[in-house]
């Protein structure tokens, strides 16, 4: 069909005005050489993902008609100073930070305290030193490209956080990173590749954030791989705050090893257009991943969440709870695919998502999968699309709340449950803040009791 | 007259609940209205706080001179009314402070008066708390969220306290709650009895009237009061039950 050849050529355009730009400024180096080919081969075999692929039938991809995504390859983004990004800081900073702007480190605005023996920071593009060997070896170990976009974030991959932590350190504090987007005279594309990796028994806290400043138009497109050891732990906290103008795209892929714990949480609040792709696979014996959402849709918002959690040990447990909130014209999509293997026996999940609608005019897709090819598991999953409860609403009302700040409360009450899974309280606090501002400034509900 | 309700005629769904009411209420006084299941009691409560789905049809409802009719459930409370829910409704991941906070500066805002900052609300919300024997505990978590059946009734008699209306209507109140918990919640019902403060107990049974003691007892049978009397009357249902009152249930 002529529009897929249309389709096609808009990625493989971006693969190669992305090539082209990298060849000029950055020359590649030897150790990342293999997987940019492997994402360049990937590139060229896949096509841009249609509504007959099933993990794409809801997720409309227009935008990349509409604009010519340019790469960014570097900037005068040293320019931006810490006062510059003062709205976009955590009340209580981490005192590791590392900020990447439109893609790219910058190391004015990182802060590295002294962190403990056995933690390793480095990034992709050499902006902390050489990266050392253990983080090169494992980059791109397990990384899957699922789609067409992945495959093009290897291909391209600009800059990006590489952390390591070695057997049996816990690190005290959160490391945050902080990508920063600031919008170019041309739409923009960016390809952050983070890495992180914890090795037997280490414990840590990350958190990650996208922050638009400004209201610019941009496309990022990242991809971060967790690899977790035996007995390892990571909270992983992660808020997609982009400009109301751009579409986000990460795929988080990660890998656990026996008895370790993951637990995430993700707040999707921004940009026009957001699909964040999670992949967990469990490769060792008693291990649980609590994953934890909450996605915002709000007038003309697109906000997608895929799922894929592949059970393929024994005993394992895993937690899935995401959460909608629409208002307008706003869409969410959900898809929750469970795989339990054969061999996966004793296996515990349960999968839920909760949508509330603030206006009839909204959408939501919700699919959740359980996949079980083993026969002694405990599995359930459950999806609710709902108004606001009108016997909450009037019980706040009967107490002096107006109808307005009533619903607003009913709809932040909703997300706090998501919320109050993030470790830090800071974010927490911005999360509840970011959400409050941007219902808010929601089109009022038509045809209101 | 604190509440004149007069010939009141209401309905849920199409179907005529209230059926010809009349109800007046003084200051300070306490009535008491009891009756069978289903003669519209909590119906009643609903309409006077403005619930929506109840579709008056006839009649007027006059508090402290003016009409209720029509108002929001948010005006009716600023103005100093006040349901104490049977089923007090849990709220999810709403924070109870926050909860109280926001009640208490929505009415203080819409009559016209400052609202309280958090140091000035946590002093004040504490002495309430004292008054009716709740666990500060309880402030931390969502409203009503896991709260023990009379955690729930405590939190809504310290939301009473807080906000302190001219007319609390006290939706079975009693129901679900035991001996303990009846008397902390009677002691701080009686703790804001004053010359200016009305209370309406909708109730099924006697009990809670030994704590509370009214200076009215109303009986409500078929959408409309069918006796009224003084705190005898309630004794009098006690011993013999509702049906030589009602003229249409003659079981007993």
């Amino acid at each position: 069909m002529s529009s897929d050849t249309q389709t096609r050529h808009d990625v493989q355009e971006i693969l190669r005005l992305g090539q082209q730009r990298m060849a000029r400024v950055m020359p590649d180096t030897d150790w990342q050489s293999a997987t940019r080919k492997r994402g360049t081969a990937g590139v060229a075999t896949m096509a841009r993902p249609d509504r007959k692929q099933e993990a794409w039938r809801y997720t409309p991809l227009g935008f990349l008609d509409q604009a010519e995504f340019q790469p960014i390859v570097e900037g005068p983004f040293d320019a931006l100073q810490l006062s510059d990004i003062d709205d976009l800081m955590l009340t209580d900073p981490p005192r590791i930070r590392l900020v990447f702007v439109n893609g790219y480190l910058a190391s004015g605005l990182c802060a590295m305290a002294k962190s403990a023996d056995g933690v390793t920071l480095s990034s992709l593009a050499g902006g902390l030193g050489e990266v050392p060997a253990m983080l090169r070896q494992q980059l791109d170990a397990i990384a899957e490209h699922n789609h067409v976009f992945a495959a093009l974030n290897s291909a391209l991959m600009s800059d990006g956080a590489l952390i390591h932590l070695a057997a049996g350190v816990h690190l005290d504090g959160p490391i945050e990173i902080l990508h920063v987007s600031v919008g170019l005279e041309q739409p923009g594309i960016c390809h952050p590749r983070h890495l992180i990796v914890l090795e037997d028994g280490a414990r840590a806290e990350v958190i990650e954030r996208y922050c638009g400043l400004g209201d610019g138009a941009y496309f990022t497109n990242a991809l971060i791989e967790v690899s977790l050891g035996s007995d390892s732990e990571l909270l992983h906290q992660r808020m997609q705050e982009e400009s109301p103008h751009a579409q986000h795209l990460s795929d988080l892929q990660v890998q656990l090893g026996a008895r370790s714990l993951y637990r995430l949480t993700l707040a999707a609040l921004g940009g026009a257009w957001s699909r964040n792709d999670v992949r967990v696979t469990f490769g060792g014996e008693g291990a649980t991943a609590e994953l934890d959402g909450l996605m915002l849709a709000r007038d003309r918002q697109f906000n997608d969440v895929h799922l894929d959690v592949r059970h393929e040990v024994p005993h394992c447990t895993s937690r899935e709870t995401f959460k909608g909130i629409l208002d307008g014209s706003g869409r969410v999509v959900f898809d929750g695919h469970i795989v339990v293997a054969r061999d996966a026996q004793k296996t515990d999940a349960v999968l839920s998502n909760r949508n509330l609608m603030l206006a009839r005019s909204a959408e939501v897709d919700t699919k959740p999968q359980l996949e079980i090819y083993a026969d002694d598991v405990k599995c359930s999953h459950g999806t609710t699309v709902g108004e606001l409860d009108p016997d909450m609403l009037f019980y706040l009302r009967s107490r002096g709340i107006p109808a307005d700040q009533a619903k607003q409360m009913l709809c932040q009450g909703f997300a706090q449950e998501v919320f109050d899974t993030m470790a830090s309280q800071a974010l927490r606090a911005r999360a509840g803040q970011l959400l409050a501002s941007r219902l808010l400034t929601s089109t009022p509900e038509q045809g209101e009791r | 007259m604190m509440l004149s309700i007069k010939n009141l005629k209401a309905q849920v769904e199409g179907k005529e609940i209230i059926k010809g009411l009349d109800l007046q209420v003084g200051p300070g006084e306490v009535h008491a209205i009891m009756g069978p299941n289903g003669s519209g009691k909590s119906t009643l409560a609903h309409i006077l706080a403005g619930r929506d789905g109840y579709d008056v049809t006839d009649g007027e409802i006059l508090f402290e001179g003016r009409s209720l009719i029509g108002l929001a459930p948010e005006e009716r409370a600023s103005r100093g009314i006040f349901l104490a829910f049977q089923y007090p409704v849990e709220l999810p991941g709403v924070n109870n402070t926050h909860f109280l906070k926001e009640a208490l500066n929505a009415q203080r805002k819409a009559r016209g008066e400052p609202e309280l900052d958090s140091v000035a609300f946590l002093k004040l919300i504490r002495e309430k708390l004292a008054m009716v024997s709740m666990s500060p505990e309880l402030l931390k978590r969502p409203v009503n969220a896991g709260f023990s059946g009379g955690e729930k009734k405590r939190n809504e008699i310290l939301q009473m306290a807080l906000l302190e209306p001219r007319l609390a209507i006290l939706d079975e109140t009693d129901s679900g709650l035991d001996i303990d918990a009846l008397k902390t919640v009677s002691d701080g019902v009686n703790a804001l009895r004053s010359p200016d403060r009305s209370v309406i107990l909708v109730t099924h049974y006697q009990r809670l009237l030994d704590y509370i003691q009214p200076d009215f007892v109303h009986v409500l049978a078929g959408g409309r009061i069918v006796r009224s009397g003084d705190k005898g009357l309630a004794k009098e249902l006690e011993a013999k039950g509702y049906g030589w009152l009602s003229g249409q249930d003659e079981a007993a």
